[in-house]
C-alpha cells in the first residue's frame, strides 16, 4: 500500500483525492476552514510536483517514475504511471494552476462550497492522472472522470446558460470519447492476435503491427477525441458556452489544462500508437489547426464579451499548437509543447484578470468599461503585461513558442504556416483592440471611478503566472531541455513506418467473420 | 471428491432455497394462526434471509447433476442464487421501510416475492428446457400478482398488460419447445448444444428466444416494460429490474451459446442493435422517473446482449454486469421510492433542488445515473467495458460501436436527472419525510456503484469463475 503514497507520481494523484474525501467530514457552514483546506492541500500538491521537477533526469529519454502494478489482471489492465518531460511540464502546469484557481474562487463562490472544493480537487487528481498514465484504460478512465467534477463546476455555479453549456460540454466530449473507447479494444484485441498477451501498458503498445487501413480508422476515432476536446475547429463550438458559463476558475483550468490533455493526446497516443494513420492525417489536422487559427481570431475581433473574446482567443492558440504538433519537425513540436505551457499561463492569466473585473461590476462586456488605466493602474499593467504574453511580443514566454512552431512548420507546410503568420497579427489586432476600449479612453461610467485596484489576495494568485510570463520569454532554455528528449522520441515515432507481421488483421466492422 | 462431502454439499446448497419455501410458507400462513404475528411478515422475511445470506458458501468446482439433469448446481448457480438472496434482501428493506402492500396482504405479498425468487433460481439452474420453462412461470406469474398487489388503477393496468403479453411470451415458448421436442427427444441445453439444427429446429429456437426476450425486454418485446415498471409498486419494480431480467438474461445466453454462428445469431446481432437504439432514443422525451428508469432497464438489456458476442468471455462480463446495473436500478428506484407521492412516482420535476434539500441523496442519485450512464469511475462504466470488450475481441466492431454511440446518447437523459436535481431551484414547502430503511439500501448500493469499479477484482473473478460453468 505503501508504494501508492512514496512514488510521487500516485501520490499526486492520490493527495487530491483523499483531500477532496477529507473535506466531506468538514460541516458546510465552517467556509473558511474549507477554503483554505483545500488550499493547503493544492499548495502540498505543488509541493510534491517541484519535488518530481528536483528528481527529473531531463538527459534520459525513457519515462521516468514508473510505477507498476497489476490492477485488473483479467484483463491485462495495470495501475502504470510514469512520465516523460512533456508530462512533466503538463503536471506542474496542473499543479500551479489549481492553487491559483482555488485562491481566486475564496470571493466568489459562496453557495455549496463544500462540494465546490471537493470537485476542484477531484479535477485536480484525474487531471494528474491523464498526463500521468501510462495504461490506456486508466488513462481513459482519468480523461472522462475529469467530466463529473467539471461538469458540476459549469452547471452548478456557473452563469445563467449554464445548463446548457454543461450539458453541452459533457455530451460533446463524451460522444467525441466513446469511439476511442471501440478503438483502444480494438488495438488491444488485435494486439492479443499477434502475441496472445492482453496488454493496455502504452509503451508495449507503442509499435504494435497495423495493417495501414486500421490504422486510418483508429487514428480516426482517437483523433476526434482529441480533436474536441482541444478544440480544433469544427468541433470547437462547446467551448465558448462552457468559458462564458464556467466560474472563473473553471475556466482557468478548462483553458489551462483539459484543453492541453487533448494536444497531450496527440502527442502521447494517437501518433505513437499509428504513425502511418497519423500521416495521412496530419496534413489535414494541420490545415484545421491553420483555419482555427484564422477563424478564431477573426470571431474573437467581433466580441463585445471579454471572456467570449479570451474563449475564442484559446481556439486560434491551439490553432497554432496543432500545426506545429502536426509538423513532426523537432523545433515545431517542441514551441508547441512550450506554446500549450504559455497557452496555460497567458489565457490562465487572462481569465482571472476577467473574473478580477467581474466580480467588481458583474459584468464582462467591453463598452461598459473604459478608462481602467486611471482607476485600477496596477491592474491595467498587469493585464498589459498578459495580454502581450498572449500576443507574442518577443520578450515575454509566448514569442518564443510562436516563433519556434512558425520556423519548424515552416519548413514542412510552408503555405500554412504562413497563414498562421496572419493569425499571429491578427491576434494583435483584437487583444489590443479590447485593451485600448477597457483601460483607455475617458471614465465613461461613474460605477468605474471607484474600482478598487488588486487585492493581495488577487496579487497572490496573479503574481506567479506574471513570474512565468517573464522567466519563460526570458530564458525558455530549462523549459525546452526538459522536453526534448520527449519530443525528440515523439518525431522518431511518427516515422516509424512498420510493416504489419500479420497481415490477417484487418479492420472487421461487420459481423464477426474477420480476424 | 467423496461422495459425502458432494451429499453433503448439495444438502447445503439446497438449504438456501428450502429455507426461503418455509419462509414464504411461514409469512403467508403463521400470522392467520397467531394473531401476535399479524404485521411481521417482513421481519420473519427479512430474518430467513439473512440466516439464508449467511450460510452461503464459495461452492466447490464441480458440477452436481439433480434430479436427472433437471438441475445443475454449478459455480455459476451458486453466484446467480447469491445474488438473487441479495437482490431479494434488498427488495424485503425497501418494503419493511415503506410497504407495497396493503395491510392485509402483507403475508400474500412476501410469499410471492419469495416465490418469485425460487423460480428465478430454478431458472438459472435449470438444466433443460422444460424445467426452464417451469421455472419461468413460477418466476412469472408471482410477479405479474405483485405488480397489481394494491388493487389500484395504475397497478392492475400494470399487472394486466405484463400478464398478457407475458401470457403471450410463454405461449410463444411453450410453442418453440413443442417444436424442439418434436426433433429432439432430448431437451437438456448439453444435448442440445451439439445436435444439428434444421430449419424447423431453428424456427423452435426462435420461438424459445422470444418467449425469453420479453422477460428480459428486448426491443421489440420491451412493451410491458414502461406501464408495467410505473404502474407497479415501486419495491416491484427494482425487484423486476433486477432479478426478473437477469432471469430471462441467463437462460438466453444458454440459448445464444448452442450456435456458433447461422440466423439464429443473426437474429441476436439485430435484437442487440435495435434493443440499444430504440429504448435509448425513447428514454430521451420520459418525464416521470420510473418510466426513465424502465427504459434506461431495456437499454442495457441491449448492452448485455452485446456482451453475448464476446463468447465465454462476454458471459462472465455479462455477470460482472448484473450485479452492478442491479445496484445502480435498485438504488435509483430507492430513491423514486423516498420522493414518491402517489403509485406512478415522482416526475422528474419532483426532484427539483435536491441537491439543497438532501444533498446526501441527491449525491447517491447522481451516483446510480452515472452508474448507469457508465461515466468512469463508477462501476457502470466498468461493466460496459467489460461487455464490450469481449464483443469487439470477437470481431462484433460494428454492433458494439452501435451500442457505444447509443450508449452516448443515453447519456442526455441521465445527465437532465442530474441537472434538475443541482441545477434547478428547489420548491418553497418541501416536508422531506424521514428515510429509514430505504436510506440504508441506499447508501449501501451508492457504496456498491463508487467502489465495485475501481475495486472490480473480487466480483470480477467470481463472475469469470462462475461464468466457466454455463
Amino acid at each position: 500500500m505503501m508504494e501508492f503514497l512514496s512514488n510521487p507520481l500516485s501520490a499526486l494523484i492520490l493527495l487530491p483525492a483523499a483531500a477532496a474525501l477529507a473535506l466531506l467530514a468538514v460541516p458546510e457552514r465552517n467556509g473558511a476552514l474549507l477554503k483554505n483546506l483545500a488550499l493547503l492541500a493544492s499548495v502540498l500538491v505543488f509541493a510534491v510536483s517541484v519535488r518530481l521537477y528536483l528528481g527529473f533526469d531531463p538527459s534520459l529519454a525513457a519515462m521516468q517514475f514508473q510505477l507498476d502494478r497489476p490492477w485488473l489482471p483479467a484483463y491485462g489492465i495495470h495501475y502504470y504511471l510514469g512520465i516523460d518531460g512533456i508530462s512533466l511540464l503538463m503536471i506542474l502546469l496542473t499543479t500551479l494552476l489549481t492553487p491559483i484557481a482555488i485562491l481566486a474562487s475564496f470571493n466568489y463562490i459562496k453557495e455549496a462550497q463544500r462540494a465546490y472544493y471537493i470537485c476542484l480537487l477531484f479535477l485536480e487528481a484525474s487531471m494528474i492522472g491523464v498526463f500521468a498514465a501510462l495504461d490506456l484504460f486508466a488513462f481513459y478512465l482519468f480523461w472522462e472522470g475529469m467530466l463529473i467534477p467539471m461538469y458540476f463546476l459549469i452547471g452548478v455555479w456557473g452563469g445563467p446558460r449554464r445548463i446548457y453549456a454543461a450539458l453541452k460540454f459533457f455530451i460533446y466530449t463524451m460522444a467525441g470519447s466513446v469511439l476511442m473507447l471501440v478503438a483502444i479494444l480494438w488495438l488491444v484485441s488485435a494486439r492479443h492476435a499477434i502475441d496472445g498477451v492482453w496488454t493496455f501498458s502504452i509503451p508495449a503498445l507503442y509499435g504494435t503491427p497495423l495493417e495501414h487501413q486500421a490504422q486510418f480508422w483508429l487514428f480516426a476515432a482517437f483523433a476526434l477525441a482529441f480533436a474536441v476536446k482541444v478544440p480544433l475547429f469544427p468541433f470547437h463550438t462547446w467551448l465558448p458556452d462552457a468559458h462564458v458559463e464556467a466560474p472563473t476558475a473553471g475556466s482557468v483550468l478548462l483553458a489551462g489544462v483539459l484543453l492541453k490533455m487533448g494536444v497531450y493526446g496527440y502527442l502521447r497516443l494517437a501518433v505513437p500508437l499509428f504513425p502511418q494513420g497519423a500521416a495521412e492525417f496530419a496534413p489535414w489536422l494541420a490545415v484545421l489547426g491553420v483555419t482555427g487559427i484564422i477563424y478564431g481570431s477573426l470571431v474573437a475581433w467581433t466580441q463585445r464579451d471579454m471572456k467570449k473574446l479570451v474563449a475564442y482567443s484559446s481556439v486560434a492558440h491551439l490553432g497554432i499548437v496543432i500545426l506545429g504538433v502536426m509538423a513532426f519537425e523537432p523545433a515545431a513540436v517542441a514551441g508547441a509543447v512550450l506554446q500549450m505551457v504559455n497557452h496555460g499561463l497567458s489565457t490562465g492569466a487572462l481569465f482571472l484578470l476577467v473574473g478580477v473585473l467581474y466580480e467588481r461590476r458583474h459584468t464582462r462586456m467591453i463598452e461598459d468599461y473604459g478608462g481602467l488605466a486611471k482607476s485600477m493602474p496596477m491592474f491595467s499593467v498587469v493585464l498589459m503585461i498578459v495580454m502581450l504574453s498572449s500576443i507574442g511580443l518577443p520578450g515575454l514566454n509566448g514569442f518564443v513558442g510562436e516563433a519556434l512552431i512558425l520556423f519548424g512548420s515552416f519548413k514542412v507546410y510552408p503555405w500554412l504556416a504562413g497563414a498562421a503568420v496572419a493569425g499571429v497579427i491578427l491576434s494583435a489586432v483584437y487583444m489590443l483592440g479590447m485593451y485600448q476600449a477597457a483601460v483607455f479612453g475617458p471614465l465613461r461610467h461613474t460605477e468605474n471611478k471607484i474600482l478598487p485596484d488588486l487585492s493581495v489576495r488577487e496579487w497572490l494568485y496573479l503574481a506567479p503566472l506574471l513570474l512565468f510570463i517573464v522567466l519563460i520569454g526570458v530564458r525558455p532554455n530549462p523549459l525546452l531541455k526538459l522536453a526534448m528528449p520527449a519530443v525528440n522520441n515523439y518525431i522518431t515515432m511518427s516515422q516509424r513506418q512498420t510493416a504489419p507481421v500479420l497481415p490477417g488483421i484487418s479492420l472487421s466492422v461487420g459481423r464477426g467473420e474477420e480476424k | 471428491m467423496s461422495p459425502e462431502t458432494i451429499t453433503s454439499y448439495a444438502a447445503s446448497a439446497l438449504s438456501g432455497p428450502l429455507l426461503l419455501v418455509l419462509a414464504a410458507f411461514a409469512c403467508l400462513l403463521l400470522p392467520l394462526f397467531v394473531k401476535a404475528l399479524r404485521g411481521t411478515q417482513g421481519l420473519i422475511a427479512l430474518g430467513a434471509l439473512v440466516v439464508a445470506l449467511l450460510f452461503l458458501r464459495r461452492a466447490p468446482s464441480l458440477e452436481l447433476n439433480l434430479f436427472h439433469g433437471a438441475l445443475l448446481l454449478t459455480p455459476l448457480s451458486a453466484y446467480l442464487w447469491a445474488f438473487a438472496m441479495g437482490a431479494l434482501a434488498l427488495v424485503v428493506l425497501l418494503s419493511l421501510s415503506r410497504p407495497a402492500a396493503p395491510e392485509d396482504s402483507q403475508g400474500e405479498y412476501y410469499f410471492l416475492l419469495f416465490m418469485a425468487t425460487i423460480g428465478f433460481m430454478a431458472l438459472v439452474a435449470a438444466g433443460d428446457l422444460f424445467t426452464a420453462f417451469i421455472a419461468l412461470e413460477l418466476l412469472s406469474l408471482p410477479v405479474y400478482a405483485l405488480a397489481g398487489i394494491r388493487r389500484s388503477k395504475p397497478g392492475l393496468e400494470a399487472s394486466y398488460k405484463y400478464f398478457m403479453l407475458g401470457a403471450f411470451g410463454s405461449g410463444l415458448t411453450v410453442m418453440g419447445i413443442a417444436i424442439l421436442n418434436a426433433l429432439y427427444p432430448e431437451l437438456s441445453f448439453a444435448a442440445l448444444k451439439g445436435a444439428s439444427a434444421p430449419a424447423l429446429a431453428q424456427a423452435g429456437f426462435l420461438l424459445v428466444i422470444s418467449g425469453f426476450a420479453f422477460k428480459t425486454a428486448l426491443v421489440p418485446f420491451h412493451m410491458w416494460v414502461p406501464d408495467a415498471y410505473e404502474g407497479a409498486p415501486t419495491q416491484v419494480s427494482a425487484f423486476m429490474a433486477a432479478a426478473v431480467k437477469a432471469g430471462g438474461v441467463v437462460v438466453l445466453w444458454r440459448l445464444f451459446s448452442l450456435f456458433e454462428g447461422g440466423p439464429v445469431l443473426e437474429v441476436f446481432w439485430w435484437l442487440a442493435a435495435i434493443t440499444a437504439v430504440t429504448a435509448n432514443l425513447m428514454a430521451l422525451g420520459q418525464t416521470s422517473l420510473k418510466r426513465l428508469l424502465a427504459y434506461s432497464s431495456v437499454a442495457h438489456a441491449g448492452y448485455i446482449a452485446v456482451a453475448f458476442f464476446g463468447g465465454a468471455r462476454g458471459f462472465g462480463a455479462v455477470l460482472y454486469y448484473l450485479p452492478v446495473y442491479a445496484m445502480a436500478t435498485i438504488g435509483a428506484f430507492a430513491v423514486a421510492l423516498a420522493l414518491e407521492k402517489d403509485e406512478k412516482g415522482p416526475k422528474l420535476d419532483d426532484l427539483a433542488g435536491l441537491s439543497k434539500t438532501r444533498p446526501w441523496l441527491a449525491a447517491a442519485m447522481a451516483a446510480f445515473m452515472f452508474s448507469l450512464a457508465g461515466v468512469p469511475p463508477l462501476a457502470g462504466f466498468f461493466a460496459k467495458f467489460y461487455a464490450f470488450a469481449g464483443a469487439v475481441n470477437s470481431g462484433y466492431t460494428g454492433l458494439v460501436v452501435i451500442a457505444i454511440i447509443m450508449s452516448a446518447v443515453s447519456m442526455y437523459y441521465y445527465l437532465k436527472v442530474t441537472v434538475v436535481m443541482y441545477m434547478k431551484p428547489a420548491p418553497a414547502d418541501q416536508h422531506p419525510e424521514p428515510l429509514g430503511l430505504t436510506g440504508l439500501v441506499i447508501f449501501l448500493m451508492a457504496l456498491g456503484v463508487i467502489l465495485a469499479g475501481v475495486l472490480s477484482r473480487p466480483l470480477l473473478t467470481l463472475a469469470i469463475e462462475a461464468s466457466r460453468w454455463f
